[in-house]
């Protein structure tokens, strides 16, 4: 569960990002967030990681208070949490396979587990037949498959997919937002930043949108595939 | 952590070697080089000041025993001598060996001219070598005050000279050893925030997965290390290969310069492993934790 009290993030330059945000997120939600740039939806996310720290207010996170939370205990809660990025952010060096890997063996998973689960989130992005490859090897929209089976290796509790359709093709954007739908039924909390109207039409469902720090719009909309 | 996870962080750090091989092949050349410029430095200071040891310690002082002194008071004289604190060695000359000596190196007039001479008219002496030569005018007077002492003979001008140069040595080498320290040290930690700066992205990306600090630092550490120990190797080598060459052409014209007073160079064999052991140490310490210092600026995230 994500849930915002009265949050405030003025930046040292005196940039007012957020301004007195009421948001909760319940367990095995889906949202979308939206908002024109510079709205504040970027700052939401590094709250939510705890890039950076509320100027004013308190955010939990999976059970976690972030006011109160010490720094060697950030790890701990970024294990909880899967992040996608439009940019995918994978370790060029490593194969598909170490870079998903990589998330268990940073959390001492024991090898014998990292060698079966791998090998399965691998194959529910569909890269089974990649997993020897490099990033660089890989189309966008591959990557950022890879980077959402490394989202969900861990089995966290609340994905995050920042902008994760900016950089690929419109048809694969559907494919991206149908798998993370599929993680979403199966229990885990994702919140979707974008702002490809297309697709928040096309899924409808909770729709957040954040218009110069304040929330706007929360509501629940019906979505175009739903008939 | 388990022992798998910290094996699979040693083989990340030896791997990251290869991967990013432009960037460690030139923090090794930069590291092996900055090791031989100090290196080398120390060498040929340690060299010269064993020089000017050596000349120190070929200089006797040359103290002049009373005619007629009864030999309980030579002997006493001597045990005096050798309690002296700035004395390492004394050597009795009798007057008859003086003139033996003296004798060899006459020519046949001469020969001829003291053939008639029965006893030698030489004094006995005792032929002091002393520790520390910048202290000899003291330590000649200290010697003037025994009894039976006539005169003192010491090269106290060409000790004088000596221990300016020695000094000057020291100063020099120091403040030139320390501005290639500081020199290196600014090229190194220049280097490797340059190889972790192409990095920081891998860095950030481990920090958003919930990697620790301590699992970011490792394989950094690991790579630092491993750089630094193959710098000391090749400095090592290097060092030798140069040091031999030097070696021998100081053993070559060995002769010219011992009638300098000047004696040969330490054998490298002798200095082999300090310099190594010297080399790895700074190979480790400036390789590992100044990397693991350049990380740390992008683990704040």
């Amino acid at each position: 569960m994500v849930e915002f009290k009265n949050v405030s993030v003025v930046y040292p330059g005196g940039v007012d990002a957020l301004h007195r945000i009421n948001l909760k997120i319940n367990d095995g939600d889906f949202a979308f967030v939206v908002g024109s740039s510079g709205a504040g939806k970027s700052t939401l996310i590094k709250l939510i990681l705890k890039e950076v720290n509320p100027t004013e207010g308190e955010v939990c996170v999976n059970g976690y208070n972030l006011s109160t939370l010490k720094k060697r205990k950030i790890p701990e809660l970024r294990r909880t949490i899967g992040v996608v990025f439009q940019d995918f952010r994978l370790i060029p060096t490593m194969t598909v396979y170490d870079n998903v890997a990589f998330v268990l063996r940073v959390i001492d998973a024991p090898q014998k587990y990292i060698r079966s689960r791998v090998p399965y989130v691998i194959s529910l992005v569909g890269l089974t037949h990649k997993a020897k490859a490099y990033p660089s090897d890989l189309s966008g929209g591959e990557q950022q498959r890879v980077a959402l089976a490394r989202a969900l290796v861990n089995d966290p509790q609340l994905i995050i997919a920042d902008e994760p359709t900016g950089n690929i093709d419109p048809a694969l954007s559907y494919e991206i937002v149908d798998l993370l739908k599929g993680i979403n039924a199966c229990g885990t909390t994702v919140l979707m930043v974008t702002h490809e109207h297309d697709i928040v039409r096309h899924f409808g469902g909770r729709i957040i949108n954040i218009n110069a720090g304040t929330i706007a719009f929360d509501e629940v909309i019906g979505g175009g595939n739903e008939g | 952590m388990k022992v798998s996870s910290f094996k699979y962080l040693v083989n990340q750090g030896i791997k990251s070697i290869w991967v990013n091989r432009l960037m460690s092949f030139a923090s090794l050349c930069i590291m092996t080089v900055s090791l031989l410029m100090v290196g080398l430095s120390v060498l040929v200071s340690v060299n010269i000041t064993k020089m000017i040891g050596n000349i120190e310690s070929k200089n006797e002082v040359i103290v002049v025993i009373a005619d007629g002194a009864p030999q309980v008071s030579i002997d006493d004289l001597g045990n005096q001598l050798k309690s002296h604190n700035n004395v390492a060695s004394v050597t009795f000359f009798s007057k008859d060996e003086a003139w033996v000596d003296m004798q060899k190196d006459m020519t046949e007039d001469e020969k001829e001219l003291f053939q008639y001479i029965d006893s030698s008219p030489l004094p006995d002496t005792y032929r002091v070598r002393i520790k520390d030569i910048s202290k000899l005018k003291t330590t000649c007077a200290d010697f003037e005050s025994y009894s039976f002492v006539d005169e003192v003979n010491a090269p106290t001008d060409f000790a004088s000279i000596l221990t300016s140069l020695r000094n000057i040595v020291a100063i020099l080498s120091s403040a030139i050893i320390a501005a290639l320290i500081i020199v290196c040290l600014v090229i190194i930690s220049n280097t490797t925030r340059t190889s972790v700066f192409a990095r920081r992205k891998e860095i950030n990306i481990m920090k958003y997965v919930g990697a620790t600090n301590g699992f970011i630092k490792v394989p950094f550490f690991v790579e630092g290390t491993v750089i630094g120990v193959v710098s000391a190797i090749i400095a090592t080598i290097t060092t030798k290969i140069a040091y031999d060459s030097i070696f021998g052409f100081f053993e070559n014209d060995f002769q010219l310069w011992s009638m300098f007073g000047v004696s040969s160079l330490i054998p490298f064999n002798q200095l082999a492993w300090k310099v190594f052991l010297a080399y790895l140490l700074c190979g480790i310490v400036i390789g590992a934790i100044g990397t693991v210092i350049s990380t740390r600026k992008h683990l704040n995230v």
